[in-house]
């Protein structure tokens, strides 16, 4: 059995920065995967992503990122692309830690061998608990792009008849039971 | 003439914690501490339902993402003045005790050792000489000679492959780096391992809280694990267990390596109980409640002025009035609209960005004040408040620590030294073995508590439409953290996170006075300039949290921290 992780990376709370949270919960609501697959919301890890990383053969991670694209374009980074980064000079240790954390588990024997980053540009980051149109539009291309990569590694996945729920908590307020004494 | 020195890690899109330091005679003649980026979270939370604000702050920071849920869910029971069913206590004080020991060992090995070792000694060390100096300092049974060969391989590849990876950028070979090859080999061997700890006290976490990073069984009232020794999808004894064994690891570890590895560091570079004094106020909230009301607690709080530690003042209560009263954020030199020092229930985060100007406004950090003083927070300032008040436990972990160092030094160690750089560091290890020792205790706790029948993990919170005011308080990791809320009609109206990071990072306030990093690297000796590694030994030494942000992957790899020297 493999081991997969699959981890949405981004603040929720600030805008399409959310958007890697937000497709790891739309692929655990819709698809079911084989064994040993597991689908996280990891926020914005630090070094502490040494630990998720540690002892995975494939990691899948999804991200927005900065770059000179369109919003909403969707970029495939790999293992090797990542790591050709040097890692930052620390001034406030937990800023965060790709790069790091990836340098740091492959010094220690724990990298996964197989890495991919889904990455899609996004378009605004300002406060705020939703995603912008282009974000929204690249979601279906982002999970095209995680089932693919699960293909070629060779793990099984299916489409739930009926999905479960969503648990995009942050962008709604929905409390259904009244909390006012009465 | 006097040269100006920036360190300004440009990470992702936004920045981060930025330094300037002027140096005169090859010493820092002045300091700023910065941060380059808008936080300003808290208003997200307005008009929100109040027992869902936990959710939204474990986001603040995807660090400390457990205490930010903490507090929030103890700001809205402190505003309705419930109280929390004993299991509840102690599940939480056992998620807050295994995040807090994770987030020690990591900022140790991860964070600041590489700081003290020196990487390009290692392969100069002879391992079975390693394995003899470790013998003679610890018990630990991984110190042999072949783990310590392994790891010096370890160095040799990366070495010899030409590609540094993690360890690029690192100031190798600096003059203030002192360490034999032996004690860096020992110390990175440590480094290695330390993963496999910090893990297992994660996967605590992860039991209890049911996910990390983000756990998921807080409820403002409690918390929503369910306790059934017959189910084997409940908290039962199996479970318990396993907590029991990866406690009893990490604790070792925590108690035969982490302590251990300080204390040698520090008896090597006794210096450093000289330097990084800084401000010697100090603050700590009670923490680890052991009743149902919190009028009890495992860590003692308080506060000591002017580094007069007979002169203690000692908190009853994690929201004692002393403390919530006292509490005021300045925004003199910090980018938000001006105006008099206002109390967190009735902040402003009202941005007015003017670009740095060291003698205006240069952060975006607010400069928390006590009473108008800035205020040190961590672990140094719970130890020596913990230790000014004769807190048994604190005393005994503290004179441990204290007589390694000696032991290893041949120098006396007085409290008195703890104020400083190595004291930040000591003070840290020393509160990493209380936890160990508390970590065993609460978790009987709660297994007896089950066994006598008590299922409760929650009472229901009921909303009055007035009016009400809450302040939640954790002694974090980084230090004393709270959250202030106010609500109407079950709606949040405000709120404030008032973080260690700030405290320890404020800026200069309306008095002119500086914050603790700032006044912690006055008068530090920079044998190169161009090199501060001694500005990174202090200010890491506060373990500084600024990450609460973006965290957008940077395809261009523009994650070199700039080192401008003017």
């Amino acid at each position: 059995m493999k081991k997969i992780l699959i981890g949405g990376i981004g603040n929720v709370l600030l805008g399409d920065d959310g958007i890697g949270p937000y497709v790891a919960r739309l692929l655990d609501a819709h698809y079911e995967f084989e064994s040993g697959v597991e689908i996280a919301d990891l926020g914005t890890p630090a070094l502490d992503l040494i630990d998720q990383l540690n002892g995975k053969d494939a990691v899948i991670l999804i991200d927005s990122i900065d770059t000179g694209v369109d919003a909403g374009t969707v970029v495939l980074y790999r293992k090797a692309d990542i790591m050709r980064h040097s890692p930052a000079v620390r001034m406030d240790p937990h800023s965060p830690a790709l790069v790091d954390a990836l340098l740091s588990a492959e010094l220690f024997g724990v990298a996964p061998a197989e890495v991919l980053l889904v990455g899609i540009k996004g378009e605004s980051f300002e406060v705020g608990c939703s995603l912008s149109q282009p974000a929204r539009a690249s979601l279906e291309e982002a999970i095209a792009e995680v089932l693919n990569e699960l293909d070629r590694l060779g793990v099984g996945y299916r489409w739930r008849e009926h999905p479960a729920e969503l648990g995009v908590w942050w962008a709604t307020n929905a409390r259904v039971e009244p909390a006012l004494a009465t | 003439m006097a040269k100006r020195i920036t360190i300004d890690p440009i990470t992702r899109i936004e920045g981060h914690l930025r330094i300037d330091v002027e140096v005169d005679n090859n010493a820092v003649s002045n300091a700023w501490a910065s941060c380059t980026m808008w936080r300003g979270i808290e208003k997200i939370l307005r008009g929100r339902d109040p027992r869902d604000a936990w959710l939204f702050t474990q986001r603040f920071c995807g660090v400390c993402t457990t205490v930010h849920a903490m507090a929030s869910v103890r700001a809205v029971e402190d505003a309705l003045k419930l109280e929390i069913p004993l299991n509840a206590q102690y599940i939480r004080n056992l998620i807050l005790i295994a995040h807090a020991l994770h987030d020690h060992i990591v900022h140790f090995y991860q964070l600041s050792a590489l700081d003290w070792v020196d990487i390009l000694q290692i392969p100069k060390a002879d391992p079975a000489a390693t394995a003899k100096l470790a013998e003679s300092l610890s018990p630990w049974t991984r110190n042999s000679r072949n783990e310590f060969k392994a790891a010096q391989d370890r160095v040799n590849a990366v070495a010899s492959s030409g590609q540094l990876g993690i360890f690029m950028n690192g100031y190798w070979g600096h003059p203030a780096m002192r360490l034999s090859p032996e004690v860096n080999l020992l110390a990175f061997t440590h480094y290695i391992e330390a993963l496999e700890y910090q893990r297992k006290a994660l996967q605590v976490v992860g039991i209890l809280g049911s996910k990390t990073p983000h756990i998921q069984n807080l409820t403002v009232g409690g918390v929503a694990n369910a306790i059934d020794l017959d189910s084997a999808s409940a908290l039962n004894m199996d479970r318990l267990e396993m907590i029991r064994v990866l406690l009893s690891d990490v604790v070792q570890f925590i108690n035969e390596v982490y302590l251990v590895d300080v204390c040698a560091v520090a008896a090597m570079y006794p210096e450093w109980f000289k330097i990084g004094k800084g401000v010697t106020n100090y603050m700590a909230v009670p923490d680890l409640p052991l009743d149902s009301s919190g009028t009890t607690y495992d860590l003692p709080g308080g506060t000591i002025m002017n580094g007069n530690i007979g002169g203690v003042h000692p908190y009853k209560t994690a929201g004692d009035k002393d403390f919530r009263d006292a509490v005021s954020e300045d925004v003199t030199h910090a980018y938000y609209q001006s105006g008099k020092p206002l109390h967190p229930w009735v902040g402003e985060t009202e941005p007015a960005f003017t670009g740095w100007d060291g003698e205006q406004k240069y952060s975006w950090v607010k400069a928390p004040r006590f009473n108008g003083q800035p205020m040190q927070v961590g672990p140094l300032a719970q130890v020596l408040i913990g230790y000014a008040q004769g807190h048994p436990l604190t005393r005994k972990h503290a004179n441990l620590a204290i007589g390694k160092i000696e032991a290893v030094s041949g120098n006396k160690v007085t409290p008195d030294m703890l104020h400083s750089t190595l004291g930040r560091h000591a003070a840290r290890a020393i509160r990493a073995s209380m936890l160990a020792e508390l970590a065993q205790k609460h978790l009987q706790l709660l297994t007896d508590n089950i066994a006598k029948g008590d299922y409760t993990v929650h009472n229901q919170p009921v909303f009055p439409e007035h009016e009400i005011e809450g302040v939640g308080t954790h002694e974090a990791p980084r230090g004393t953290l709270s959250h202030w809320i106010v609500v109407k009609d079950a709606k949040i109206k405000n709120y404030q996170a008032v973080v260690p990071s700030t405290w320890n990072a404020s800026p200069r306030d309306a008095a002119g006075a500086h914050g603790p990093y700032e006044a912690s690297l006055l008068h530090t000796p920079l044998a190169r300039p161009e090199e501060p590694l001694e500005v990174l030994r202090t200010v890491h030494s506060f373990d500084p949290c600024m990450a609460c942000a973006c965290h957008t992957f940077d395809p261009s790899g523009r994650q070199i921290a700039k080192v401008k020297v003017l």
